[in-house]
């Protein structure tokens, strides 16, 4: 009798362990997530990771609509979240960023390269001022005026978002 | 009509060169080279380049590209001016942006001022891109003057006949890993006294242009058919460059080699008397010393003729760029 409620005591200590370790776990995902934000009158709601890369790169400089074109914002150096988004979506260093786009801008595929936000209130704040304009912040700073975008079909908080 | 942003990048370098048999060693200052972009609407942009190059006598002045272009969509881009010619993946890589390329020079069937293949074009191009999945098929197509009076240079003040120059390029990514695969044709019909020949260019190219590792390959084969009376002639070159950048703490050094060959037929008007046979063989190390500067060593050992001597060459070439505000 005494065995089995010293088991079941571990047992429910075990729980409330998993119970609480899931919920930092959760609270650990949220902060450290990325989401891809973009201006609320862009028709699309998710977007496959292979374009979003494609946009990122420059190489796609158009909305599916073709009326729209794509204005880039991204985060000024040192930014956790800027270091998030050159290792998952450019797979480049700082270095390597910096020499994409000069080369980019003069081979002439692109007329400007992305434009430079220093704070998460900046990008929201440009994303929703700006027709077509598409961005990063951390998911924890996401407000209200933008649309949130699902990659590869799984925002931000869902288990297996690609960007965290 | 407005300009909503602006990018300017400036690109310089010095040589040191110490060949056997060249009179004219020592330190050189190569080109300096100013580009601009400019977005003037949401469809409209301007590019131009302008470059300063020493010379015995002074600095050469030349305008690069000065090109406007109208995007319809990602597929669909229509634009006028002077180009570096797509049908080099080189000539449209790197321009004039010594920096950004890994060794020292141009290949030889692709230099700057050479005669092998066209630099420049002048004309109107339709440029576009589809993407599938991973997928991706850009093409560039062309109309335009073809080579000059002199064939070395474009036909910047109009055509020298009434048969304009045409070419269509394309590559294909299939991975989205840095792998490409391309190739062009160009047709043009090219003055040389007392006759014209028609010329025909086609050239591919294998590439590897992202990550450590790059690698680019191209074959070009020019044709020049008389419109009276001979044979035609077939000059063909080649050439493979292979380059890697270190890991770790040596991430700053990216050592490089590359073979070049060139085979000119010698009953060619066209080329006779300007071009030979050209073999050569580099090995060489580019130092990022900083995030917009580097310096490149680099060995040559090559020949220019069929029965001409192997001559040695060093390199030591210190090039930079320089952009404005906000470029990252």
């Amino acid at each position: 009798m005494l065995r089995t409620r010293s088991y079941t005591a571990m047992l429910l200590l075990l729980l409330v362990a998993l119970i609480r370790a899931a919920h930092a776990d959760a609270q650990t995902t949220a902060s450290t997530a990325v989401a891809i934000v973009v201006h609320p009158s862009t028709r699309i709601d998710n977007l496959d990771f292979d374009e979003l890369r494609r946009i990122f790169r420059g190489e796609r400089q158009f909305w599916p609509d073709q009326k729209t074109r794509i204005t880039l914002l991204v985060r000024a150096p040192v930014a956790q979240e800027r270091k998030l988004v050159l290792e998952k979506i450019y797979r480049m260093s700082e270095e390597a960023f910096r020499q994409y786009w000069i080369a980019k801008m003069f081979r002439a595929e692109v007329a400007t390269g992305p434009k430079l936000v220093y704070s998460s209130e900046m990008a929201r704040e440009l994303v929703t001022a700006i027709p077509g304009a598409i961005g990063f912040m951390p998911a924890s700073s996401v407000g209200s005026g933008v649309k949130v975008l699902k990659i590869d079909g799984r925002l931000p908080s869902d288990p297996g978002y690609i960007l965290r | 009509m407005r300009t909503t942003g602006f990018h300017g990048f400036l690109f310089g370098d010095v040589v040191y060169v110490t060949r056997e048999q060249a009179a004219n060693d020592g330190f050189l200052i190569g080109q300096l080279v100013g580009h601009g972009n400019a977005r003037m609407s949401e469809r409209v942009s301007v590019f131009g380049e302008v470059s300063a190059t020493a010379q015995a006598s002074g600095y050469a002045l030349e305008l690069e590209r000065a090109i406007v272009r109208y995007d319809f969509a990602d597929q669909f881009k229509l634009s006028v001016g002077r180009y570096h010619t797509p049908a080099s993946y080189w000539n449209t890589a790197y321009h004039h942006g010594l920096w950004l390329q890994t060794s020292v020079a141009r290949p030889e069937i692709i230099k700057v001022g050479g005669r092998f293949i066209p630099v420049h074009f002048v004309g109107a191009m339709a440029e576009g891109t589809l993407n599938a999945g991973k997928t991706s098929l850009s093409y560039e197509a062309g109309v335009g003057n073809g080579r000059g009076t002199v064939v070395t240079r474009a036909g910047d003040a109009g055509d020298v006949n009434r048969s304009r120059a045409s070419l269509f390029a394309a590559r294909l990514r299939p991975f989205d890993n840095g792998f490409a695969l391309g190739g062009s044709v160009y047709f043009d019909r090219v003055e040389v006294d007392p006759d014209s020949y028609d010329e025909r260019i086609a050239s591919g190219h294998v590439v590897w242009d992202r990550g450590a590792p790059e690698l680019i390959a191209e074959f070009a084969r020019v044709d020049h058919d008389p419109r009276q009376a001979g044979q035609k002639s077939t000059s063909d070159g080649w050439y493979a460059h292979a380059g890697w950048r270190l890991g770790g703490s040596l991430y700053q050094f990216k050592p490089y080699v590359r073979v070049e060959h060139v085979d000119v037929s010698m009953t060619d008007p066209v080329f006779a008397q300007a071009l030979t046979d050209y073999r050569a063989g580099i090995a060489g190390l580019r130092f990022d010393f900083d995030a917009l500067a580097t310096i490149k060593g680099e060995y040559r050992r090559e020949r220019f003729g069929a029965n001409a001597d192997y001559l040695n060459g060093f390199y030591v070439q210190v090039a930079f760029a320089i952009a404005t505000a906000g470029v990252m």
